[in-house]
């Protein structure tokens, strides 16, 4: 691959669901290694845009060009193994499962582990080792025979990034992870992401403009479907467009 | 956590000695009953695979109970001195490919949908069975002989009632076997997950659709091979194998033994079977107590008898959940 070329490009997204349009010609680009946050008001489409980008929806015209090939009809599952993973804004977990079965879903997946009817993940040793190593690095290693229900819901928003590093993406994205968190949680939460995203590559939906700042290389600001603004996060900043529009209402 | 291994080994070496000693005890009828228990057993165990641990619930599953009961009548009836075993394999092997030309026009389809969708499978397959009647012998049904076995040292007379209950609790034992231990593989996990939160099985890379596809024909080739061996045992296939009926005497079983249990279905068919032998003997209007019992079960007892079992348990703190195999259990 090119690599001045991004690892992920949005061209021109159109999405409409039976006339009503959520965006209206979306186009920014990703490069490998950078962390990029998608800001906006709510209703800006973002979360809709995410659902093109991991494969849950299909754009109503545009391409989504991930690692130079065109994968705006892939499936989800496709996407993931072509070395995409998503987290999602309402926590979607295994609820009656453990932490550690939750990990292990991803890890194992990863090593092939699918559809054997003989192999045992459970008795894997590089799909155990791996998955207590994401574990340890969401810091969840010590409630890893916990029923996810049992846990609090900072832990539960760990986990949900726990299990979307779980598949060892190229590209991680993540969706409004802080999202209900209190003030504490959501510090940590900053802390824990920025250490397990150091050095990959992430887009990430974010509501708090702190967490943006402290942690993007680039910002792009989505507005009524459409992008405003694409920049380091200092340009953003001074956007005389961005602060009419968004940042505005909080200074 | 290895004493409770332990204790279920015990169990499990006990159940293998009384399945093995008892027989020899028992007079010829008892045999016969037990043979129908294992039989069942294997089509109870089959069917929870989709309606426990997948959480399909299926309104056709005797259309591959049919399809392998009609299936290994035709090949036995059409290729003399065909070895019995091979007679099985190949009745299997039919409702693998039944299983998976079904499979491909369900798998998109969940719950309700899915359930008519089986349904409406079911009634066609019964329709074909009744009209075909060049294939089937449409209500006349079709004779099955067994063919003796030759291993090797003797050849084994399977009109021979003992003979044939141990050909069955050792084949079929070991398919029931399989089935537990798939229940821990890869795949039987990823159903387990899927059950639990099928989108997040996508966004990590698994085709839900497919796996879908694979566990409707391994389960419909499971109650094909269960099929066959009914067949076997009545020396008769008709359509009752492969009617609405059917389905529900699995069903029935399945939730009369929990489905939140590997066990749970296999005691189902044990206290079917053995219930049904019983009313029927002291009364005609047996279905109508049978069915009584049913409707009391489902509403008072919704885990089924491995559920209350384990609630038993629990309660008079006789330690850990032993005996059942949690559907959720995992280390």
């Amino acid at each position: 691959m090119d690599p001045s070329q991004g690892i992920l490009e949005i061209k021109d997204i159109y999405k409409d669901f039976s006339g009503l349009e959520v965006l209206t010609g979306v186009t920014f680009s990703v490069k490998n290694g950078e962390r990029h946050a998608v800001i906006g008001p709510n209703g800006a489409g973002k979360t809709t845009l995410f659902n093109i980008i991991s494969g849950k929806y299909k754009p109503s015209t545009g391409a989504i060009i991930f690692k130079g090939r065109d994968v705006s009809k892939k499936q989800p599952h496709v996407l993931n193994q072509r070395g995409m993973s998503r987290s999602f804004q309402i926590t979607n977990l295994f609820q009656e499962l453990t932490v550690l079965e939750n990990v292990r879903a991803g890890v194992r997946c990863r090593q092939g582990l699918r559809y054997s009817f003989f192999k045992r993940p459970e008795h894997n040793r590089v799909v155990a080792e791996k998955t207590e190593q994401i574990l340890e690095l969401v810091g969840l290693a010590d409630v890893m025979h916990e029923p996810v229900s049992a846990l609090s819901y900072g832990r539960q928003r760990a986990l949900e990034i726990g299990i979307t590093l779980s598949t060892e993406p190229e590209l991680i994205l993540l969706d409004e992870p802080t999202a209900g968190m209190t003030r504490e949680e959501t510090a940590e939460a900053i802390r824990m992401i920025d250490r397990v995203t150091r050095g990959k590559t992430l887009v990430i939906i974010e509501h708090d403009m702190d967490v943006v700042f402290s942690l993007a290389d680039r910002i792009s600001v989505l507005h009524y479907g459409a992008i405003l603004a694409s920049g380091a996060p200092q340009e953003i900043r001074n956007d005389q467009r961005v602060k009419d529009a968004y940042l505005g209402e909080e200074e | 956590m290895k004493g409770l291994n332990t204790r279920v080994y015990l169990w499990g070496v006990l159940l293998v000695v009384l399945l093995i000693v008892v027989p020899l005890l028992f007079p010829r009828y008892q045999i016969a009953l037990m043979t129908e228990v294992i039989i069942f057993s294997l089509f109870a165990v089959s069917y929870n695979l989709l309606l426990g641990y997948a959480g399909l619930l299926s309104f056709g599953h005797a259309m591959f109970f049919g399809t392998g009961a009609y299936a290994v009548a035709v090949i036995l009836n059409h290729f003399q001195g065909i070895p019995i075993l091979l007679a099985i394999l190949a009745a299997t092997l039919v409702t693998v490919v039944v299983g998976f030309l079904v499979g491909s026009l369900l798998l998109r389809h969940k719950g309700a949908y899915f359930a008519l969708l089986t349904l409406a499978f079911n009634a066609l397959f019964f329709a074909v069975a009744t009209k075909w009647y060049s294939m089937t012998g449409g209500d006349d049904g079709l004779s099955v002989w067994r063919p003796d076995l030759n291993i090797g040292v003797t050849i084994l007379n399977m009109t021979n009632v003992k003979v044939f209950y141990f050909f069955t609790l050792i084949i079929v034992g070991l398919v029931i076997l399989f089935c537990w231990y798939f229940t821990t593989t890869a795949m039987g996990k990823t159903i387990l997950l899927m059950r639990e939160n099928e989108e997040r099985m996508k966004f990590l890379g698994y085709n839900t659709n497919i796996s879908r596809l694979i566990l409707f024909t391994f389960t419909g080739a499971l109650a094909g091979c269960a099929g066959a061996f009914y067949a076997l045992f009545f020396q008769f296939t008709s359509i009752s194998a492969i009617s609405i009926d059917m389905t529900t005497t699995v069903l029935l079983m399945t939730f009369i033994g929990g489905t939140g249990s590997f066990g749970g279905p296999i005691l189902g068919a044990l206290v079917f079977t053995y219930l049904q032998d019983f009313l029927s003997d002291i009364t005609d209007r047996w279905p109508i107590i049978m069915g009584i019992i049913f409707v009391v079960m489902v509403l008072y007892v919704p885990g089924g008898l491995s559920g209350l079992i384990a609630s038993i348990r629990e309660r008079f703190g006789t330690g850990n959940v032993t005996g059942t195999l949690e559907t959720e259990g995992d280390d």
